[in-house]
């Protein structure tokens, strides 16, 4: 094939390849703001991180307990509570490929989100102890490091269409983020945080609310 | 007339403002439009956005977001995924966006994001598409608008879906979308000259891919 003819082939493609309809600016700008509505926007942005202002350190124990009940309940539950029954309307809305893809996705991304939340939920427990007795070594914190990077590829994942997994995953974020900071200091005012991040969102009453719904089902 | 001009921009920001308080969490296109007359630079728009001013956030996205949707369309060839890529895109970008230096252009720095969004999610629809559908849905989507052979041209679109990602994406940019290598190589974090290596890459592997074609097409 001639130069020639190739690039005239290529002129043709730019024109016919994928050729995009009008970009839909007020339906994403929607979507946009709704999401940013939801937190999502700010959350990234630390502003509520800022406002951490309530200190009670006696919550470390009992939150992570009480999370890693919950969550130790909602792994074993997991195979239901996401996937195609609670698809987000977001994505339920589209055209047929993503929801076709969710569905098919759910079920690796499912191993996946059970490991991850068995980790983190013997992280959690540990972690008061571990700072207490001064064991919260680098190597401990790298693997809140890890999980926190768990975290935000399982929130770009399938497994996060469900919406309170979505939410969990956040409030997890926040924490391993605080968790990960213990690196540098491990002062108890840093575990403070950990406890503050757990209560400024109110992670324990939802979490109360999602092992009553999932024993209720 | 300069104080005169400052005041009614004083006046309509204020008038703006209030707007934008009365109802914060919907900001419309006229609001926008408004506000866009008597913006001057994209620094300030962003540093409105970081502080939360949507109105500062519609206005940069309605800048941006054409662009950003067709480059999506172009690499997804999915009018639902585009959008959606396009919605991750701006949220992420407006998350982000207090981390923003400045070091590049702001369209440079949003197209990074589009690219890694896309290639990101691609890479889980790849593993589940069913590819022969969508295909035959695309096809049906092209308009004959170029005298190319229907079956030159099909056989052409196939092979760049089927390239290497970063050649894919590459001649996808560049002879499909019309940016130059210095763009490209901003977007995807490479030296320019990787950036034309892989694009000639890119064309070789079409032409040998239409290569069995090409005694019969070629006049």
């Amino acid at each position: 094939m001639t130069d020639e003819r190739f690039d005239e082939l290529m002129r043709d493609a730019a024109q016919t390849y994928h050729r995009p309809p009008s970009a839909p600016l007020d339906e994403m700008w929607m979507e946009i703001e709704q999401r940013w509505n939801d937190g999502t926007v700010e959350r990234s942005n630390g502003g509520r991180r800022t406002r951490w202002n309530a200190i009670k350190p006696w919550m470390a124990l009992a939150a992570t307990l009480v999370i890693g009940a919950a969550i130790g309940r909602a792994s074993t539950r997991s195979v239901s509570s996401f996937g195609v029954r609670k698809l987000p309307a977001r994505v339920a809305t589209t055209a047929s490929p993503s929801p076709r893809l969710d569905s098919a996705l759910s079920s690796p991304y499912e191993a996946e989100t059970s490991k991850y939340l068995g980790q983190t939920t013997a992280l959690l427990i540990a972690l008061p102890s571990e700072v207490k007795a001064g064991r919260a070594d680098d190597q401990f914190l790298a693997r809140a490091g890890d999980l926190l990077t768990t975290t935000r590829l399982l929130l770009d994942s399938p497994a996060a269409n469900d919406q309170s997994m979505r939410a969990l995953f956040e409030d997890l974020e926040l924490v391993l983020a605080q968790v990960v900071r213990l690196q540098n200091n491990h002062s108890r005012t840093e575990l403070d945080l950990v406890n503050q991040a757990l209560e400024q969102h109110d992670v324990i009453p939802r979490l109360r609310t999602a092992a009553a719904d999932l024993s209720a089902d | 007339m300069r104080h005169g001009a400052a005041s009614v921009k004083t006046i309509l920001d204020r008038t703006l403002s209030s707007i934008a308080a009365s109802n914060p969490h919907h900001v419309t296109r006229p609001v926008v439009a408004l506000h866009a007359a008597y913006r001057v630079s994209e620094p300030d728009l962003i540093a409105r956005v970081v502080a939360g001013d949507r109105i500062a956030a519609r206005e940069l996205y309605d800048a941006h977001a054409p662009r950003v949707f067709r480059l999506a369309f172009r690499l997804t060839g999915d009018a639902a995924l585009a959008r959606e890529f396009t919605q991750d895109t701006f949220v992420r970008a407006f998350a982000q966006l207090a981390r923003f230096r400045g070091d590049s252009a702001l369209s440079t720095w949003l197209h990074r994001i589009t690219v890694t969004v896309v290639a990101n999610a691609m890479r889980k629809v790849k593993r589940f598409r069913d590819r022969e559908t969508d295909l035959e849905d695309v096809s049906l989507e092209h308009h004959d608008t170029a005298a190319a052979d229907p079956v030159l041209r099909d056989r052409l679109h196939r092979a760049i879906d089927e390239l290497p990602a970063i050649y894919r994406t590459t001649i996808i940019m560049h002879d499909i979308e019309g940016y130059t290598h210095t763009e490209i190589a901003e977007v995807l974090g490479v030296a320019a000259g990787t950036c034309k290596s892989r694009l000639s890459q890119a064309r070789a592997q079409l032409r040998a891919a239409l290569a069995d074609l090409a005694p019969e097409h070629d006049t």
